[in-house]
């Protein structure tokens, strides 16, 4: 199988603070891995890297084969992303805004517009469409980032805590939408939500304070841990009492 | 798809952003205002209007500015705004250079600044032709120079945008830039008789003074006589040196040039943790 994520040796300084310690992590073509990790564990950091926004101190990153340092735009072409809880130039509507995102990336006419509607219908802002951004609520500006990183349909999907700010039926919603369209794309999924990532992802990542603690499929952690939620605790240093 | 075509894009949607925004239509309002309180307070507190309409045209001539705070508005929140605000997370994940975006915004920006300086001199030409009955070629001079201005004074925010951590801190830099530091030092170097057409502030005189120099100007404010009065009867007033328009237009190329080469290169370098 192709691997469509490989990151080798990343290291990322702030300063003097080591973020990520020569974190090494493959995932292959239409796998599904969650990111784990405490705060400040280098889960946004790696994901950042991988977007180009920023630098690695050491070491290599590749989206499909393309180092993502040195070729940023042909790296960047092939991936959606939600990183953080981006914001949406308020004096303009969500159509202007996929409209603009899309023609960046090459899209245009009735192809485009097709696809504009059809991902404003999947995170349902349909009666928003034409709306400008600075009357949306925060879960509603959430969901147009999941259409935005769904819009040019790119094989790898790369998303930091995406359900942050959805209300629980928001939530369930997105789980579906990224369940539906995860199965043909390679899915790297930063969160704190475990029942997330049990649903959304085969393997998971447990990263803390920039080191890999361990990359294997939640199966087989579940039966080494009794629980992924145990194996968490346990591989962060926390306890479950 | 080429970066030329991303960057017509880019330009498109930015100035689609300004046109959307209330403070171009502020600043519309303002220009309106300012040139129509010249107009209506001339004649009242100086019995008319000039008889010299290079006077008049010079005294209507509030195209720096305008064009700084246009400048100011429309782009101090151009690059550090990304990065501020965070929608910088959703451009910036885009296969777009960040050198294009920088260009595609400093162009729209140099689009919705020419949109005032453009209505500013429309409001002027309109004002000489029902008053005087013609509108002297100066004035094309003296948009020329304006549009040059607008261009050098967004440089010069671009690159304090670049640099800045928020909006404000950009807009309040290049406000204190042009207007305070660069008009104490061209202060201080006029009077120490050294050359200072280097400054963004004597640049901006060249707009008015295209008309005749600062004597032109004293002769429209200062009633006949009033001179006389003063120190040396005004002589040091007169014998102020009018901006050499020539090195005037060289120091707005360069102020335009390097604020924009460094204002990309500190974008390109720049981080979004």
């Amino acid at each position: 199988m192709r691997e469509s994520i490989v990151i080798e040796n990343l290291s990322k300084y702030y300063n003097k603070f080591l973020a990520l310690d020569n974190l090494c992590l493959r995932v292959e073509e239409n796998e599904n891995v969650g990111l784990l990790g405490p705060n400040g564990a280098g889960k946004s950091t790696t994901l950042k890297i991988l977007c180009g926004l920023i630098r690695s101190s050491s070491g290599v990153a590749y989206i499909d084969g393309v180092n993502v340092a040195e070729k940023p735009e042909q790296s960047l072409s092939r991936i959606g992303a939600i990183i953080e809880t981006p914001e949406f130039y308020s004096f303009l509507a969500p159509q202007e805004i996929l409209s603009y995102l899309g023609r960046l990336r090459g899209m245009r006419g009735e192809g485009l517009r097709r696809r504009i509607k059809e991902v404003i219908q999947l995170v349902k802002l349909e009666e928003w469409s034409s709306v400008k951004v600075e009357k949306f609520s925060r879960g509603m500006k959430q969901r147009l980032a999941v259409a935005q990183a769904l819009l040019h349909d790119p094989p790898v999907l790369i998303l930091d805590e995406p359900a942050l700010g959805l209300d629980p039926r928001g939530v369930v919603e997105f789980r579906e939408i990224i369940e539906g369209v995860g199965k043909k794309k390679t899915v790297l999924f930063a969160s704190h939500q475990l029942v997330e990532v049990v649903q959304l992802c085969s393997k998971v990542a447990i990263i803390d304070h920039g080191k890999l603690l361990v990359y294997d499929s939640i199966t087989q952690l579940e039966k080494k841990y009794q629980s992924l939620e145990r194996a968490y605790l346990e591989l962060t240093g926390g306890s479950l009492e | 798809m080429s970066e030329f075509e991303k960057l017509r894009v880019v330009i498109g949607y930015e100035f689609l952003k300004h046109i959307r925004r209330k403070r171009l239509y502020v600043i519309l309002g303002l220009t309106l205002v300012a040139e129509l309180l010249v107009l209506i307070l001339l004649p009242l507190l100086m019995e008319g209007y000039p008889d010299n309409v290079m006077v008049m045209a010079a005294m209507l001539s509030i195209g720096p500015g305008l064009a700084t705070i246009g400048a100011v508005f429309f782009a101090g929140d151009a690059i550090a705004g990304e990065f501020e605000g965070k929608t910088g997370f959703i451009l910036f994940t885009n296969p777009v250079k960040r050198a294009t975006l920088v260009m595609g915004k400093y162009l729209a920006g140099y689009a919705a600044v020419a949109l005032l300086v453009v209505f500013g001199y429309v409001i002027v030409s309109i004002s000489l032709l029902a008053i005087y009955g013609n509108v002297p070629i100066e004035t094309a001079k003296s948009f020329g120079l304006c549009l040059l201005y607008a261009g050098s004074v967004l440089s010069v925010t671009f690159f304090f945008s670049s640099v800045s951590k928020g909006s404000m801190g950009a807009t309040v830099m290049t406000l204190l830039f042009i207007m305070v530091i660069s008009g104490i030092i061209d202060g201080i170097l006029a009077m120490a008789d050294q050359p200072n057409w280097f400054l963004l502030s004597k640049a901006s005189d060249s707009i008015s003074t295209v008309y005749g120099g600062y004597g032109l100007l004293l002769e429209g404010f200062m009633p006949e006589g009033s001179m006389e009065g003063m120190p040396h009867g005004g002589r040091l007033l007169s014998a102020l040196k009018s901006p050499d328009i020539s090195l005037c237009v060289l120091s707005m190329v360069i102020y335009l040039v390097v604020g924009f080469v460094l204002s990309v290169w500190t974008s390109r370098r720049r981080q979004l943790a």
